[in-house]
């Protein structure tokens, strides 16, 4: 009695949310899977083509590099990323002096657009006119100096490291609330057995937090697999498709060569792919629940 | 059981949604007002007009003005202009598609292009035709006699005879030298392979990069090997093979020796130092502080970039420079006409009408001429005092010919540029890239 009297409460209150999910995410979903099975003219008649869409995926060069380009986007951005990630969140837990002023410099970026800083990085990265050949050249690096954003070898990390400078505070912070969770009587313990700084944050600190890395790095899985900014303002998937990604190419065969069918099926066998990464992912990095 | 009970309608409700939202509205009428009296039809009303003129340029105030005596002569009139270059196309057509198309548009309509004939086909486009052949008030002759005949290829669809598109400017592709440079230096302006050669090495001996070209964009890129094959292939042949997928690209030796030249450029260091890494606007702006001295560029390049341009900066064209001995067209011209066209679906077409006659009225094709820059398809509208030398290569002109053979709205996209990007940036050599285009191309094409 008093259950069902719950559910009745608890229904207006999901409803809103539901409503939301509903619109903005199941309709758009389900709407997508069915625009995948058929083939559209640029005018908007469409004809059902069965599964032609997906048959023609895995066949196509273009799809098969813009894959192969999310993963090593995922991959070089996640190394860029986490690391500095960590050890600015741990360095911003050590109540330094100017730590305020420390955390406002890492979170700035994240409230810039993703236009702004695309352009600003496409100049920065110049080949003539930027900042980074010059002060290399400056430092007696000459040789190191690239064409960056016109090199296939250099393009796509240059893009994820503009990304990762981008979205890095939003890490730092989540990070950080993770560091100010540990339990400081265990931190403490390990001090006053001896532990350095260093022995506490890799055999302390890390361990400690790897439920929390586990969910950190899904979540960049599913963030980079699916970047399109960035790229399509800097590079626009090139030089000759080096930097080509899913979310490019997509937009490219579904608004520039109005194949909407297409740009679909490619979009629903990348969230299969990223559910069944991300499932693996999952599964690797999970372990017993640490019992302190 | 619980999340069942949620689950279950709501995936319901959007399934149903789904196959609600299907297919689209055919439903479009394709009819206007009488043509004999379509003027004295004209009432006030909304009307949304596609500008390609970004916000704060001139080019946008004489449209603003335009606008404004719109208003003033029609009570009730309000006329919205929308930014509808090419950023902006997806979410304009996506509108075409849903049924609240813009009242006059750009870029729906391009009779040399079968990709832009499509909408015209469905029925979606006014047959402009009707308007056309009725004598204008102001000038007493038919309107349709104002355009230059070169152009009316571009309006008319070859499928039904009919006029989806009058155009408001026209881009001509054509080579931009630095002309004080060049006085200076001794050098001849380009009209021949050549002389383009021989223009490269004394830049080099001067200093200076010959050629500003973008590794950012690959259409840019494109335009050399889209200009060389125009004159050692030909249009017709080149565009059959490229995007028609008539035949292949090996079979005409022409793709080859252009693809040569292109690469003959390329190993004499004739483009931009950093070219690889160097945005188009970057490129554009490097070629008018002097650091090159040519560019291969649309007519529009003096009114895109009229803020950076010096004040005493002296500016030259010439049409792309012909190759001797070369079995294409040697005096084609590549050109693009930017079309207004009109949904057939606008609730004001009367309206829509009068601004697309006001807006190819001499008088504001002069104004556009003399003040931004604009190339007009309009008879007797005065070449643009900016571009020296344009007037020269219209006159000179054997034909215009359209731009990048359609490649750019065709599968052929993904494979000619990238190869064109790989040659330039010295991935591999002329006959590397014919081979590599080969195979892309029977891929595409199917053939």
């Amino acid at each position: 009695m008093h259950r069902a009297a719950q559910r009745r409460i608890i229904i207006p209150f999901l409803l809103p949310a539901l409503l939301l999910l509903g619109v903005f995410f199941l309709y758009p979903l389900v709407r997508t899977v069915d625009i995948s099975f058929t083939e559209w003219t640029r005018t908007g008649s469409s004809s059902y083509v069965g599964v032609e869409n997906y048959t023609r995926l895995f066949d196509d060069p273009g799809y098969v590099n813009a894959l192969k380009n999310a993963f090593l986007f995922t991959l070089v951005g996640g190394c860029m990323l986490f690391p500095v990630a960590i050890a600015i969140a741990w360095a911003l837990n050590q109540r330094i002096h100017g730590e305020r002023f420390f955390r406002f410099v890492v979170f700035a970026p994240v409230v810039l657009s993703a236009a702004v800083v695309a352009l600003m990085w496409k100049f920065v990265y110049h080949p003539t006119l930027g900042l980074i050949n010059p002060a290399l050249e400056g430092l007696g690096l000459g040789a190191l100096a690239r064409t960056w954003l016109g090199d296939a070898s250099t393009a796509l990390p240059a893009v994820a490291f503009t990304t990762v400078w981008h979205g890095i505070g939003i890490w730092v912070v989540l990070l950080s609330a993770g560091f100010e969770r540990l339990p400081p009587d265990v931190l403490e313990a390990g001090r006053i057995d001896g532990a350095g700084e260093w022995r506490l944050f890799r055999s302390v600190m890390l361990p400690m937090m790897r439920d929390l890395f586990r969910i950190l790095v899904v979540l960049w899985i599913v963030q980079s697999m699916q970047a399109f900014a960035f790229v399509f303002i800097m590079t626009n998937g090139g030089p000759y498709g080096s930097t080509d990604i899913v979310g490019t190419l997509m937009y490219r065969v579904a608004f520039e060569r109005y194949e909407f069918g297409y740009a679909a099926a490619m979009g629903v066998a990348l969230v299969v792919i990223m559910l069944v990464v991300t499932q693996i992912v999952n599964k690797v990095m999970k372990r017993d629940e640490l019992q302190y | 059981m619980k999340t069942r009970r949620i689950v279950v309608p709501l995936a319901a409700g959007c399934l149903a949604l789904a196959a609600c939202s299907g297919g689209g509205d055919d439903d479009t009428a394709g009819t206007g007002p009488e043509a004999a009296g379509w003027h004295d039809e004209i009432e006030g009303g909304p009307l949304e007009v596609g500008v390609l003129s970004a916000e704060g340029t001139p080019g946008l105030g004489i449209l603003r003005e335009l606008a404004d005596g719109l208003q003033a002569d029609y009570e009730g009139t309000d006329v919205t202009l929308t930014f509808a270059n090419t950023d902006a196309r997806p979410g304009i057509e996506q509108r075409w598609r849903s049924g609240d198309p813009l009242d006059v548009d750009y870029g729906m309509f391009d009779g040399t292009n079968p990709a832009l004939t499509v909408w015209a086909d469905d029925g979606a486009l006014l047959d402009l035709r009707p308007y056309l052949e009725q004598d204008d008030p102001d000038t007493g002759e038919p309107w349709l006699d104002r355009f230059s005949p070169a152009v009316l290829e571009f309006m008319e669809n070859p499928s039904d005879g009919g006029i989806y598109g009058v155009p408001s400017e026209l881009s001509l592709h054509v080579l931009f030298y630095n002309a004080g440079l060049f006085t200076e230096l001794g050098i001849e302006p380009p009209r021949t392979w050549d002389d383009l050669l021989a223009a490269n090495t004394a830049l080099q001996a001067g200093g200076v990069d010959p050629i500003a070209v973008t590794g950012l964009f690959e259409p840019y890129m494109g335009m050399w090997s889209d200009h060389l094959w125009l004159r050692t292939v030909g249009y017709d042949k080149a565009r059959a093979v490229l995007t028609g997928g008539e035949g292949h690209i090996t079979e005409d030796p022409g793709f080859l020796e252009g693809l040569e030249m292109l690469q003959q450029l390329r190993d004499d260091d004739a483009f931009l130092t950093g070219f690889e890494g160097t945005d188009f606007t970057a490129a554009q702006a490097q070629f008018f502080q002097g650091d090159a001295g040519m560019i291969l560029m649309g007519s529009w390049l003096v009114s895109e970039m009229a803020d950076v341009i010096p004040a005493d900066f002296e500016l030259g064209v010439v049409a792309f420079p012909t190759v001797e001995g070369g079995a294409g067209d040697q005096g084609a011209v590549m050109a693009a006409p930017q079309v207004i066209s009109i949904a057939a679906e606008s609730e004001h077409i009367p309206l829509a009408l009068e601004w697309a006659r006001r807006l190819t009225s001499v008088e504001t094709q002069t104004r556009r001429a003399e003040e931004i820059g604009e190339v007009s398809a309009v008879a007797d509208v005065p070449s643009p005092p900016g571009i020296p030398g344009i007037d020269q290569v219209i006159a000179d002109a054997e034909s215009l010919e359209p731009r990048d053979y359609g490649i750019t709205q065709s599968p052929a996209m993904e494979v000619i540029y990238p190869e064109i990007a790989r040659l330039l940036f010295g991935e591999q050599d002329a006959q590397q890239t014919l081979e590599r285009l080969d195979e892309g191309l029977r891929r595409v094409h199917g053939n």
